[in-house]
């Protein structure tokens, strides 16, 4: 959902192996923002997808049985925010068991800052004040850092967080996604050149970051049909 | 009066501890309608007896998600009033940071919009803001609300968080249950008299622009913006629930705001019309 950049949906689009895709928008983490929510529906328009959206603050419009309509999805969109009021929201309607048994299902689970870092079982959240840890679904047994930027205050964070004995993870600058299958990262994909994905881990008492081969997939020759590993299910977190 | 807080000080004289006030209300909206001119008096007469010509007023519109819609009507109707209005907005905390504890405790009313109760104890959980409110209120802040707003100070409300009228709990600030649109909204009354029956604790249901008003110990004072809209008392007695209304204090609405001059204009020339008899 990048302003005039496609790529990224593109590519979870192709993801789902479906003709007409259906698509759910959880735009929780914003309070359900209704700008979010028409943005949403332009990046994902009805000639490509079917798209829907499920507003937890207004339950008395869309789907009655939010198992039975997640579930039902090729991809899971989960749009950025507060990820503290994502996961406390999500848990008042159940939608963290909820995802997890899509997940396991095989629906393809993805997002965007919030929307990544709900994921994994750690996370550095910057959204308010200084960078905090906290704990995130867990689906994928990692750290995530999002808008990994140089010199950027997270990044100092997540580096301080992992030498306090936060677990080893990914993060990715602002274009780049990690996309994961099953628990095991398939590959680094980014909608803008420069951008990259970075895995985390402490040896001794140093930090170590490693840079992700990523494949930019504005590249003309991009082999975006490649087949990634047999999916169990598939994760990508931007 | 019978509204002890509306002639008092919002402290107890003597410097003993201040005096706890909640205002619940059934539902209102802040439009330049009479009962709502008379629900944001009350409010704001409520503020003034803590913080003088000057209250300060929040708004907290975690219940409807932040919405620009909430947050501008509430400017709407203290933008232009002796008061200073400021919101906390969870969900947009991103983009303008604030200390919440601080800012929260500078406040002489905390006001909760309407929306879903059961998000919005959700995203208060995450926040931490229940201590803070807590906080709030024994020192003598005035916490209100309405719809879910009004719900989340009780052990208990009937919500349509999850589409249809169900319980959910509350922060539990104030003893027993609320329904809030309770004659407006008749499957949420019928909701909430069968929860009482099966053992939710009993309470008070409020019609929209009925209010009921906690100051310290004690029972509340009913009051109601607009004829006709009451406050009960749902109470369980042999198995039976009985619901009883409450007199209430009838809240008249202030003048309105000067009009604006065009609107002024258009008014007077219809009224020279009707009464040289160009209209019906």
């Amino acid at each position: 959902m990048e302003s005039g950049n496609p790529l990224l949906d593109d590519y979870v689009l192709g993801l789902t192996r479906a003709e007409r895709p259906r698509v759910c928008f959880l735009p929780s983490a914003s309070g359900d923002a209704d700008h979010y929510i028409v943005r949403f529906y332009r990046a994902f328009s009805a000639h490509r997808c079917e798209a829907t959206h499920i507003s937890l603050f207004r339950r008395e419009q869309g789907p009655e049985d939010l198992r039975r309509h997640l579930l039902s999805q090729d991809l899971i969109y989960v749009g950025g925010g507060s990820v503290v009021s994502l996961l406390g929201v999500w848990r008042a309607h159940g939608i963290d068991a909820i995802l997890r048994e899509a997940w396991e299902a095989g629906v393809v689970l993805c997002g965007l800052s919030a929307g990544s870092l709900c994921w994994f079982a750690e996370a550095v959240t910057g959204f308010h004040g200084a960078p905090k840890r906290l704990d995130g679904l867990g689906l994928l047994p990692f750290s995530n850092c999002v808008h990994y930027e140089r010199g950027g205050s997270r990044r100092e964070a997540y580096h301080r967080f992992l030498l306090e004995g936060m677990r080893g993870g990914y993060a990715a600058e602002d274009g780049a996604a990690l996309h994961f299958t099953g628990t095991e990262l398939s590959r680094v994909v980014a909608s803008r050149p420069q951008a990259r994905g970075y895995r985390l881990d402490v040896a001794g008492r140093r930090v170590v970051e490693m840079r992700i081969a990523t494949t930019f997939l504005g590249d003309r020759g991009v082999e975006l049909a490649r087949p990634v590993p047999e999916a169990l299910s598939t994760a990508v977190a931007a | 009066m019978g509204l002890a807080g509306l002639n008092g000080d919002g402290a107890a004289a003597g410097g003993g501890a201040p005096v706890r006030r909640i205002l619940a209300l059934g539902g209102h909206d802040f439009t330049s309608r009479p009962p709502d001119r008379a629900v944001c008096e009350l409010l704001l007469r409520l503020a003034s007896e803590r913080g003088g010509e000057r209250p300060r007023i929040c708004i907290l519109p975690t219940a409807s998600g932040d919405t620009s819609d909430q947050i501008g009507r509430f400017y709407g109707a203290f933008g232009e009033r002796p008061c200073e209005p400021s919101d906390v907005s969870l969900f947009r905390l991103g983009r303008r940071p604030m200390a919440l504890h601080d800012h929260l405790l500078a406040q002489d009313l905390i006001y909760v919009g309407g929306g879903s109760l059961v998000n919005l104890l959700a995203v208060w959980d995450a926040h931490d803001i229940a201590s803070i409110l807590s906080l709030a209120w024994r020192r003598g802040i005035v916490l209100a609300g309405q719809s879910a707003g009004a719900m989340c100070w009780f052990e208990a409300g009937i919500t349509k968080s999850s589409g249809k009228a169900r319980e959910a709990a509350g922060l539990g600030m104030l003893a027993g249950s609320l329904c809030v649109h309770y004659n407006n909204e008749p499957d949420r009354r019928a909701a909430y008299l069968e929860a009482v029956a099966d053992g939710m604790p009993p309470g008070y249901g409020l019609d929209d622009y009925a209010g009921l008003l906690w100051e310290g110990e004690g029972s509340p004072a009913a009051v109601t913006a607009r004829r006709g809209a009451r406050a009960y008392r749902v109470s369980t007695r042999d198995d039976e629930v009985n619901e009883s209304p409450l007199p209430a204090r009838f809240l008249p609405a202030p003048a309105p705001a000067a009009l604006r001059e065009d609107i002024a204009e258009f008014r007077r020339i219809k009224t020279m019309r009707k009464r040289a008899g160009w209209l019906g």
